[in-house]
């Protein structure tokens, strides 16, 4: 494939819906990034976003539906702010403990499953019911608050979100591309019972894959927490929502991945609906109506997705 | 022939099931002498993470339980009339004689309910509507309901807009929560706030100036508009509980906005509000005394809180023990509770400290046995005027 | 010899749900007799509790027999109902309000499976985006219908449907016709292939799509008796209602010994057994009157364990997905 045709193909998506929100706001006479806020707002959703979806798709693409990302965020956070402000410890301490906490809490999720070798749908409902049970119990209910704190507020720069994306862009395309494991992986992806007769040995493939997710999952749920300074509590499932937000992302890096690395690809599917994310914020979009919208493109790009040869045709005719 | 086998299983467990729902009966049951036993009373909640609910619980779990012959059983999250009516039917199995009631999607029918099954019900921090009480005040197992009524959540919202008004803020961003649902409580509370502003801006609210707004706000689908209301101006407004990127966004651009000099919310304002606030800036709050709220009034990242105390609770509990033992509180036409409370208001940091002490303890919160013990068999009269000095000062007197 | 002890064992295993459901019950008379509980009304209650998502769920079992999941179930019976009670306030009839509640529930069901089907979409992500509509339209629905918060039928017009007769008829009823279509005619046949081998039921000429739509027309049946339902059990009606039937639609199957890949060993019956367990659970928990996040990780616990169980034999040595 042509280099031009790749570039087209990968920047295609982000620029179009950059263009259409700017196009929206403009008629309304809002500027889409009028102060450092709108930009703070615009990379923190990347942030939080591209994390949701590198997680999602680490397991999901693997056939394994995992619910239980959010409680994963929720308890890694939980027990890392609980730390940090007992020990009055920075930002940047309270970062390695919710990533290490969720690497732990994702370590744990994996050998759950491949202990039970139930399905992991199954598996995961479970892990996500304890692990809210044990963030609520851990609190009494009352969640944490810190938004007193500076210290750890003061994370929400520009450069420190970056960051976060770019590390976690690094570890994707690093491990999952480079590394004898991300070949294992995708030869199990493709062909698991051809892969595992082959010798691939999938149980620690698996494990690794939840501990990676974990990993990203406890940088989600600081980044979440040092927001705003609180984390609410949730039972009976409240802490699965977080995961229908990388969706679209996740269909968006699947036609980039065409073009490019699929990891970039995430990346600009979770600026895209960051983009979008903004364009609510600038506007003062409704609840409601974002529902809508969120569910409209995202069911709209599928059709496209799963219709372009069709559509081509018709185009053509 | 297997599935069938454990299908003719499932059928003899329910012929079994169906067979003693046929003598099934209501619970509650009257004893000779009910203070002799332990009086269990099931509580109806539609939170149970918020700092308000938990504040509640420890009061009844950690203080009445300690000092009363009772036991306290809680209900699950309940978010629809259908889980309370399902919560209802589970205290009545577990023998429960009284309910007392922080859930409201369908009153009306919890009160229906418990009638019918001989169960005393009492609703706590909220009201009926006038016409519910109408239709309810004489029903013997309704105890009646204690809590802040609509006109006394307005009475916060504006409360709370007047001090900073007072002060000569003029410029509001707001937090105005789950008006967008319809919730009256928040409704009334901001119409407050509006209605405030309407006074001392020497203007009006769409054409709206004292309760009248409420109506506004309905007939907007619980929204509230920004726009000059005469020399003040609302210039952010944030509504919902969505959780999401896009709502931590716009708290954070009503929160930095420039043109925004006080923030005002109906409810989790420290949530909403307390991380985005650059410095400067005021933040007004109606929700309840936390350790965490006296650490923001003390940095000055509030400035004004408006606080259910723990306690408030305890009067209701009060009457309906006293209903359980025989000698219901009623008034002289022999109808059920309906008294108001306010807020403890704390306009600085000792004050919410001050506070904050007596309302998270559970050897010595605000009201005590003692005090409690007075109400139990008490006349309407009296019930009324304890109720009525719901102050801090007057309570500690 | 070894081949029949295996059978037997596997068999035994398979029974585990049941078992489970039984074990259950037995602890649930243990404590209760303990702590002197009113158990007929217990039982009333359980069957009060359980019926709504015994009901939808064994409706959905035939969505999950073609190893779909459709994740929108309490969205639409939110709407389902709240459109069913703006159609009792407007007709005054109840069986208005029955055919709508069924009708508009068997309409949003098509519309998830005629999107998913014509546009080639994979399901569960179409009920993803039907689940954020459908949140949207019953906040819309409540706004249009400008009573506050709520959609309100008088309480009087549906009290007489309220009882547990009602309720057991209504799920004997959409039971039998269920148990009916899928153990006894070949709908549930080719519902089974198509869920345990895709490629071999479309070679054999089954059509996926359409037994796909079929089954989500069940299923929106059921999810349309269950709103009916939910309106004579508490006739007012606000956008959280049936919240957490999506999620409790999902626990009880799988709790009910159903495979999540679908296929073959469906069952027809778990909708019921996982309900009823979940329910039973339910009520143990609030006995022992255990703090709120303690019991749930104790419901963790034990659905994984009930679930391992019942799922033992059908274990393979590669991870399953």
């Amino acid at each position: 494939m042509k280099i031009g045709k790749k570039l087209a193909g990968t920047l295609a998506i982000p620029v179009l819906v950059l263009a259409v929100c700017l196009l929206i706001s403009g008629t309304k006479g809002i500027l889409l990034f009028d102060s450092q806020l709108s930009w703070i707002t615009f990379i923190r959703a990347a942030a939080n976003v591209v994390l949701v979806t590198f997680a999602l798709s680490i397991n999901l693409n693997s056939g394994r539906f995992d619910f239980s990302i959010g409680s994963v965020a929720l308890l890694s956070s939980v027990i890392s702010s609980m730390i940090a402000t007992k020990l009055n410890l920075s930002a940047v301490w309270m970062l390695a403990l919710s990533v290490l906490f969720g690497a732990l809490l994702g370590l744990i999720s994996g050998l759950v499953y491949v202990s039970v070798k139930l399905p992991p749908i199954i598996v995961s409902l479970a892990v996500a019911l304890f692990y809210e049970g044990f963030a609520f119990t851990l609190t009494g209910g009352h969640g944490v608050s810190f938004a007193n704190n500076a210290s750890l507020l003061g994370f929400g720069t520009i450069p420190n979100y970056l960051l976060v994306i770019a590390s976690s862009l690094a570890l994707m395309v690093i491990v999952y591309d480079h590394t004898k494991f991300g070949y294992e992986y995708k030869a199990l992806l493709s062909g698991q019972k051809v892969a595992v007769n082959t010798g691939i040995k999938e149980v620690p493939n698996a494990v690794l894959c939840y501990v990676i997710a974990g990993i990203l999952m406890g940088a989600q749920g600081f980044i979440s927490a040092t927001s705003n300074g609180a984390i609410t509590m949730a039972l009976n499932f409240g802490s699965i929502s977080p995961m229908f937000m990388a969706f679209l992302p996740m269909f968006i890096g699947g036609f980039i991945g065409r073009f490019t690395n699929d990891k970039l690809g995430y990346l600009l599917g979770a600026i895209s609906s960051a983009l979008i994310s903004l364009t609510y914020v600038r506007l003062n979009v409704s609840s409601s109506a974002q529902q809508i919208i969120s569910a409209v493109l995202m069911v709209s790009f599928l059709i496209y997705l799963n219709n372009e040869g069709k559509l081509k045709q018709l185009l053509k005719r | 022939m297997k599935s069938f086998r454990k299908f003719f299983v499932l059928c003899l467990s329910f012929v079994m099931m169906l067979t003693l729902t046929a003598c099934s009966s209501g619970g509650g049951s009257a004893d000779a002498d009910p203070t002799q036993k332990t009086v269990k009373i099931g509580v109806l909640v539609s939170d149970t993470t918020s700092a308000e609910a938990l504040s509640f619980r420890s009061y009844y779990e950690k203080y009445i339980q300690s000092v009363y012959n009772v036991e306290f059983m809680y209900s699950d999250e309940l978010t629809d009339a259908a889980a309370e009516q399902s919560a209802i039917d589970n205290f009545i199995a577990n023998n429960c004689q009284a309910i007392i009631s922080f859930a409201s999607s369908d009153r009306p029918a919890q009160i229906e309910k418990c009638e019918q099954e001989g169960v005393y019900y009492a609703v706590a921090t909220g009201t009926l509507t006038d016409d519910q009480y109408e239709q309810f005040k004489s029903y013997s197992h309704y105890v009646g309901a204690i809590g802040p009524d609509l006109a006394a959540e307005y009475q916060a919202g504006y409360d709370m807009a007047k001090h900073f008004l007072d002060q000569g803020y003029t410029k509001f961003g707001m937090f105005t929560g789950a008006s967008v649902y319809f919730t009256e409580m928040h409704i009334y509370r901001a119409a407050g706030m509006l209605a405030a502003m309407c006074e001392a801006g020497k203007g009006d609210y769409s054409g709206a100036t004292g309760y009248d707004i409420v109506g506004k706000i309905m007939a907007d689908g619980g929204n509230v508009s920004t726009g000059k209301i005469g020399s003040v101006e609302v210039n952010g407004v944030v509504s919902g509980y969505d959780f999401d990127d896009a709502w931590f966004g716009k708290l954070a651009a009503v929160a930095n906005d420039p043109n925004v000099d006080v923030l005002l919310a109906v409810g989790s304002g420290q949530t909403a509000f307390a991380g985005f606030k650059p410095e400067g800036k005021m933040l007004g709050d109606i929700d309840c005394y936390t350790a965490d709220s006296v650490a923001l009034m003390e940095s000055g990242t509030l400035n004004y809180l408006a606080g259910k105390f723990s306690a408030s609770i305890g009067p209701i509990f009060a009457a309906t023990l006293s209903a359980v033992y025989g000698k219901p509180v009623r008034t002289a036409e022999g109808n059920a509770l309906a008294l108001s409370q306010g807020y403890w208001i704390a306009t600085d940091a000792e004050m919410a400290k001050k506070y904050f002490e007596v309302d998270s303890s559970t050897t010595n919160p605000a009201y005590t046995k003692e005090k409690l013990d007075t109400l139990i068999g008490a006349s309407y009269d009296d019930f009324a005027k304890f109720v009525a000095a719901y102050s801090f000062e007057e309570i500690q007197k | 010899m070894k081949n029949k002890s295996k059978n037997i064992s596997a068999k035994l295993m398979e029974a585990a749900p049941v078992a489970g459901l039984v074990i259950l019950l037995g602890i649930f008379l243990a404590i209760a007799a303990a702590k002197n509980v009113n158990i007929p009304y217990s039982f009333k209650n359980i069957v009060n509790q359980s019926i709504i998502t015994m009901i939808v769920a064994t409706g959905a079992i035939y969505i999950y027999t073609l190893g779909a999941f459709d994740i929108s179930l309490g969205a639409s019976m939110c709407v389902s109902a709240l459109v069913g009670a703006m159609a009792y306030n407007a007709t005054q009839s109840v069986v208005v309000m029955l055919l709508v509640c069924v009708g508009c529930a068997v309409l949003i069901s098509l519309t998830s499976s005629v999107l998913a089907s014509v546009f080639n979409l994979p399901v569960f992500v179409t009920t993803i985006a039907m689940l954020s509509l459908l949140n949207a339209l019953s906040l819309v629905l409540i706004r249009v219908n400008g009573t506050g918060d709520v959609i309100q039928v008088p309480a009087m017009a549906v009290m007489k449907l309220n009882t547990v007769w009602f309720k057991l008829l209504v799920m004997a009823a959409f039971t039998a016709l269920c148990v009916l279509t899928f153990n006894y005619m070949k709908l549930g046949r080719q519902q089974k292939f198509t869920g345990g081998n895709p490629l071999c039921a479309k070679l054999s000429g089954l059509n996926a799509k359409k037994l796909s739509i079929i089954g989500f027309m069940m299923a929106g049946l059921g999810v349309g008796l269950g709103a009916f339902l939910t309106i004579t059990y508490a006739p007012t009606l606000s956008r959280n209602t049936a919240s957490s039937v999506g999620m409790d639609v999902i626990i009880s199957i799988v709790f009910g010994g159903m495979p999540v890949s679908g296929g073959a060993r469906s069952k027809i019956h778990a909708a019921i057994v996982g309900a009823l367990s979940m329910t039973l659970l339910s009520q143990i928990m609030l006995m022992l009157n255990l703090d709120s996040g303690i019991s749930q990780m104790i419901k963790a616990v034990i659905f994984l364990a009930v679930v391992y169980v019942s799922m033992f034999s059908s274990r393979k040595t590669i991870l399953p997905r």
